[in-house]
């Protein structure tokens, strides 16, 4: 009997410090500033614990029935702790006011809990073994819980079902005890009914936790970030909101999975369906192989070489469910073939010629990226062109960075080539535009490989038009020594924001 | 020893903890390429081994740094390959020597080539046939890359070297107003490169005070001008203004286009431009070869190296020219010859040190260090993701005499240097010293001739221009200043006399 009564402290203390980090992990993630919101929930938490150890002196009778009774107070209120805050946060005004009241509820009554058991033990053992013992397992609870919440609890079951998981935890040891502590209770068939009461409660609470999450995101404007990792060349944070999947990469946004299909389609066929039987297809860039996607609806096209620098980005969309079922594991076919390098180098070094080229960086943001959109590089791709072949830059917004758009294009005619911009409107970037260059010129294909749900033969003319707002404008090259792209890049997106 | 339990528990705990003492991080690195020993035994008129053969070649070379090289590529170029360069050192290259580790190839010494004007013919020859210029455009790659040039000034960072930061509108009118005199200097069409072309006695005034009197005579006395005018000298001559001639401070400024978009550079520096006349004439390099004499014949000229004498008809002497006095029997001890010495240091970093403020860029300096800066030899590297790099640190000992200088160069021993420089570098990178893993350092006794007050119009030097029919000098140090360009003419210049003399066409 002995051990399993330390089992349910080593329980009962995990299931406080759940509690206690679910309420600073999600102030964190809903209010921010984590470095505040912990200090002080867990200051509180502390505080309330000492105010419940003070009022267990004033419990005198009926310890084991009182002691019950707590833990399945604990149960409900740590177990919707979360969820009732995700509500709160979504739908009051008072999520700080909410918040504290729940810490110091939940910090009273864990106060409470092992003075009484001590109490409760006391009678069974010396008390100084009570003491090491209770505490013993109060601190072996206390790290099993701060271990298991960031490595299994919050990233598989998430906050609101990890709390209630908890609730349940409490609601067993009440109904645990009520059979542990049988000789000391009067009542207990009525504690149980209450135990079961609140255990099913909680069940339907975590079998429901979706939809507790969902009304409560529906009003909370933060997405889930269903993973953020930094891999040695980038950050990348991929986040759902509803059915909605964004990939940021250095807090750039790369693609909404609600609209991804226009920029990509957009990015692929009107270049590489003007190319007459296109063979080899090469990719800088792109590692997400949603570009890839649209290429394989090609079936004459035989090979696809894919070049991206970052081989996290490119395993983990070959292997993350969520990212292959977006990208209908692209990067799986036998036809693509997936090298991680640095692409002007590789660019430099590779002799292989192809009949389309897909350049999809990311915006010239900084010098080293930039040497990625000089007329050295284009040079350096347009060789690896074949004489039917076409290329594509991705090439910035010609909307919120005018300049910069009719700057790729300037350095891509400088390096020798034919140029052909157009531009596609994506809702969650806005207007974007790309270049299409070649050394002959370009003519409209006549068809599209089936099931496209953006280009069409009939709205393509319209896209190579520009309105006055993203008219050409005379812009320099963007080479090596000048760097003029990022300079122009930083100067528009600064114009956009103030 | 016997560890009591408490020292045992908290020995144990803090290693368990990683709690032992604070390590500094060990950093490697040796001094590389010294060679005084050799020029030692010349100055001490060391005995040198009779020659045990004889070996015939119409032309011979002394010294492999881009004179030598540059004779031996323009005799190649006209299809004259009967010719032997003889050099020093294991490598050849000079002054634009380089070395490579698993990171990056980067200099030795001297870094960028400016983009040549029009008047420089055998350079825009040089780069036609490297590749480097290509229908009259230079080819990018070869360019230095944006942000070429910082400078760490109040605390913060500035792009370009000349001060642009703290100036007072009287510091600005200064910088103008001197800006205007060299554009009238460099109207007047003397002051070129290379120099030979343009210079005139007109100027020869200029030669007869320091730049800093001229400076102080026009006026001038902003602090931060004399800073910027101070470490032109310092970098491209290795002096400071008042032992710089006045001419050679002007010409440095007032030779060159204002607008050019350059420099030509390369990770190795000039290496680059070595390796590639290597490529062309390797095969006629002998090296590890030191000269120990040369003596005029009736039939020619003999040069002796190691316990060979080579029967020449021509020696091109492109070797620095303060060794002539060592070697030949008629040259007199020369006084219009001074030299810097200087050191080089090429750190290894496992990563860049933080610089907020400031995108890392190819040529960095600071403001008031004793040293000129350093040069990121990855700057140049086409990829966008770069974490280890070699920076390329430059220090010419301008303080004091040069032979004091070149003793303290000899004395003071490695670490000694290594703290030197992590000291300058530590005011503005403050966690260097958890970067670097590797500092060598190169020592330069006579690393470059000095313009020193009235050595450009200097008659020793126009005597030693026109020696002697068959022995040509050819070094740098013939035009008073040490840059590539010079030393380039003078190598091609010498080669053509003597396929002159030779085949009868230059």
């Amino acid at each position: 009997m002995g051990i399993l009564l330390f089992i349910s402290v080593l329980l009962v203390a995990a299931c406080g410090l759940i509690y206690e980090l679910v309420a600073g992990t999600l102030a964190s993630y809903l209010v921010g500033d984590s470095v505040f919101q912990f200090s002080t929930i867990i200051g509180t938490y502390l505080f309330a614990m000492g105010i419940g150890s003070a009022l267990s002196r004033y419990l005198h009778r009926g310890l084991a029935y009182r002691f019950v009774w707590i833990e399945l107070l604990l149960g409900v209120v740590g177990g919707f702790s979360s969820a009732l805050l995700m509500l709160a946060f979504a739908f009051t005004q008072g999520f700080e006011l909410i918040l504290y009241a729940l810490v110091i509820v939940m910090g009273v009554l864990v106060g409470l809990e092992i003075p009484l058991l001590m109490r409760i033990l006391r009678d069974r053992y010396q008390f100084r073994d009570v003491i090491a013992h209770v505490l013993t397992f109060d601190y072996l609870g206390a790290l099993g819980a701060s271990l298991l919440f960031p490595i299994l609890l919050v990233p598989r079951l998430g906050l609101v079902r990890s709390a209630m998981l908890f609730g349940l935890i409490n609601a067993g040891v009440a109904l645990w005890s009520t059979f542990l502590f049988a000789n000391q209770l009067s009542g207990a068939r009525g504690l149980r009914v209450a135990c079961l009461v609140v255990v099913c409660g909680l069940g339907v609470g975590i079998a429901e936790a979706k939809h507790i999450t969902a009304t409560a995101e529906d009003n909370i404007y933060a997405d889930d970030i269903i993973f953020a990792r930094d891999s040695r060349y980038q950050h990348l944070v991929l986040t759902r909101f509803k059915d909605d999947l964004r990939l940021f990469l250095n807090s750039h946004l790369q693609f909404s999975s609600r609209d991804e299909y226009r920029y990509h389609e957009a990015l692929v066929h009107p270049g590489l369906a003007a190319v007459p039987a296109p063979r080899r297809v090469l990719i800088l860039g792109g590692g997400d192989g949603l570009a890839v996607r649209e290429i394989l609806k090609y079936p004459q096209v035989e090979s696809i070489t894919l070049v991206d620098l970052d081989p996290e980005m490119t395993r983990l969309f070959s292997t993350h469910p969520m990212l292959t079922k977006l990208n209908h594991k692209s990067l799986l076919s036998p036809r693509v073939h997936v090298v991680n390098a640095d692409a002007f180098p590789w660019v430099d070094s590779n002799p292989d010629s192809f009949d389309f080229i897909v350049i999809d960086f990311p915006d010239p943001t900084n010098y080293s990226l930039g040497k990625l959109y000089t007329t050295a590089f284009y040079r350096a791709a347009a060789r690896h062109l074949s004489a039917q072949g076409f290329m594509v830059v991705q090439s910035t917004s010609p909307m919120f960075a005018r300049d910069s758009f009719w700057c790729i294009a300037q350095t891509l005619r400088q390096a020798g080539l034919q140029t052909f911009p157009y531009h596609v409107y994506v809702p969650s970037f806005g207007e974007w535009g790309f270049v299409l260059a070649g050394t002959h010129a370009y003519v409209y294909p006549a068809s599209f490989p089936s099931g496209l749900r953006f280009v069409n033969a009939d709205g393509l003319a319209v896209l190579f038009q520009f309105p006055p707002d993203m008219a050409p404008l005379s812009m320099p090259p963007n080479q090596l020594n000048s760097q003029v792209l990022v300079r122009t890049y930083e100067n528009d997106w600064k114009d956009i924001s103030h | 020893m016997k560890l009591g339990r408490r020292q045992f528990i908290g020995v144990s705990s803090a290693a368990l903890v990683g709690l032992s003492l604070k390590s500094e991080k060990k950093i490697a690195g040796s001094f590389v390429n010294d060679s005084f020993a050799m020029g030692h035994l010349l100055r001490d008129r060391a005995a040198f081994p009779s020659a045990k053969r004889v070996e015939k070649a119409p032309v011979v070379i002394v010294g492999g740094g881009i004179a030598g090289l540059s004779a031996a590529w323009r005799l190649r170029t006209r299809g004259f390959a009967d010719f032997v360069l003889l050099e020093m050192n294991a490598q050849p290259g000079g002054n634009a020597r380089w070395g490579e580790n698993e990171i990056t190839a980067y200099p030795w010494a001297a870094h960028y080539v400016p983009v040549p004007g029009t008047k420089a013919v055998y350079v825009r020859e040089l780069f036609e046939d490297l590749g480097v210029l290509k229908n009259g455009q230079w080819e990018e790659r070869y360019l230095a890359f944006s942000p070429q040039e910082r400078l760490y000034l109040y605390g913060r960072w500035q792009e370009g070297i000349e001060p642009a930061v703290g100036l007072t509108p009287k510091d600005r009118a200064q910088f103008q107003r001197l800006d205007d005199l060299f554009s009238e200097f460099r109207k007047s069409g003397s002051f070129t490169i290379p120099v030979a072309l343009g210079l005139s006695t007109k100027y020869q005034d200029l030669d007869r005070l320091s730049f800093s009197d001229w400076l102080r005579q026009q006026g001038f006395d902003s602090r931060l001008l004399y800073w910027y005018m101070n470490y032109a000298c310092r970098d491209d001559y290795g002096a400071l203004s008042i032992d710089t001639s006045a001419w050679a401070g002007i010409h440095y400024f007032s030779s060159r286009e204002p607008e050019e978009k350059g420099p030509l550079t390369w990770p190795e520096g000039n290496g680059w431009i070595t390796r590639r006349l290597l490529e062309r004439v390797g095969e006629n390099i002998r090296t590890s070869q030191m000269v120990h004499r040369i003596a005029q014949t009736r039939r020619g000229v003999s040069v002796f190296a190691g316990d060979t004498e080579f029967h020449a008809e021509f020696v091109i002497f492109a070797a620095p020219t303060f060794l002539a006095p060592y070697l030949f029997e008629n040259v007199p001890p020369l006084h219009d010859f001074v030299y810097s010495p200087w050191l080089t240091a090429n750190l290894t970093l496992e990563h860049h040190p933080d610089s907020r403020g400031a995108e890392p860029s190819w040529d960095t300096v600071f403001l008031d260090s004793p040293a000129l800066g350093y040069v990121d030899a990855m700057h140049q590297s086409l990829r966008t993701h770069i974490d280890r790099t070699v920076w390329t640190f430059y220090w010419a000992l301008v303080e004091g005499a040069p032979a004091q200088n070149r003793q303290l160069l000899l004395e003071k021993d490695w670490a000694y240097w290594k703290e030197a420089i992590l000291h300058d570098l530590e005011r503005v990178h403050p966690d260097i010293r958890q970067c670097v893993s590797r500092i060598d350092i190169m020592r330069m006794g006579h690393a470059m001739i000095r313009p020193a007050v009235g050595s450009i119009f200097s008659e020793e030097r126009r005597h030693l221009a026109r020696f002697n029919e068959r022995i040509l000098f050819a070094n740098s140090d013939l035009s008073g200043i040490s840059i590539f360009e010079e030393a380039q003419y003078h190598g091609v210049e010498a080669a053509q006399k003597v396929l002159l003399k030779l085949q009868g066409r230059p």
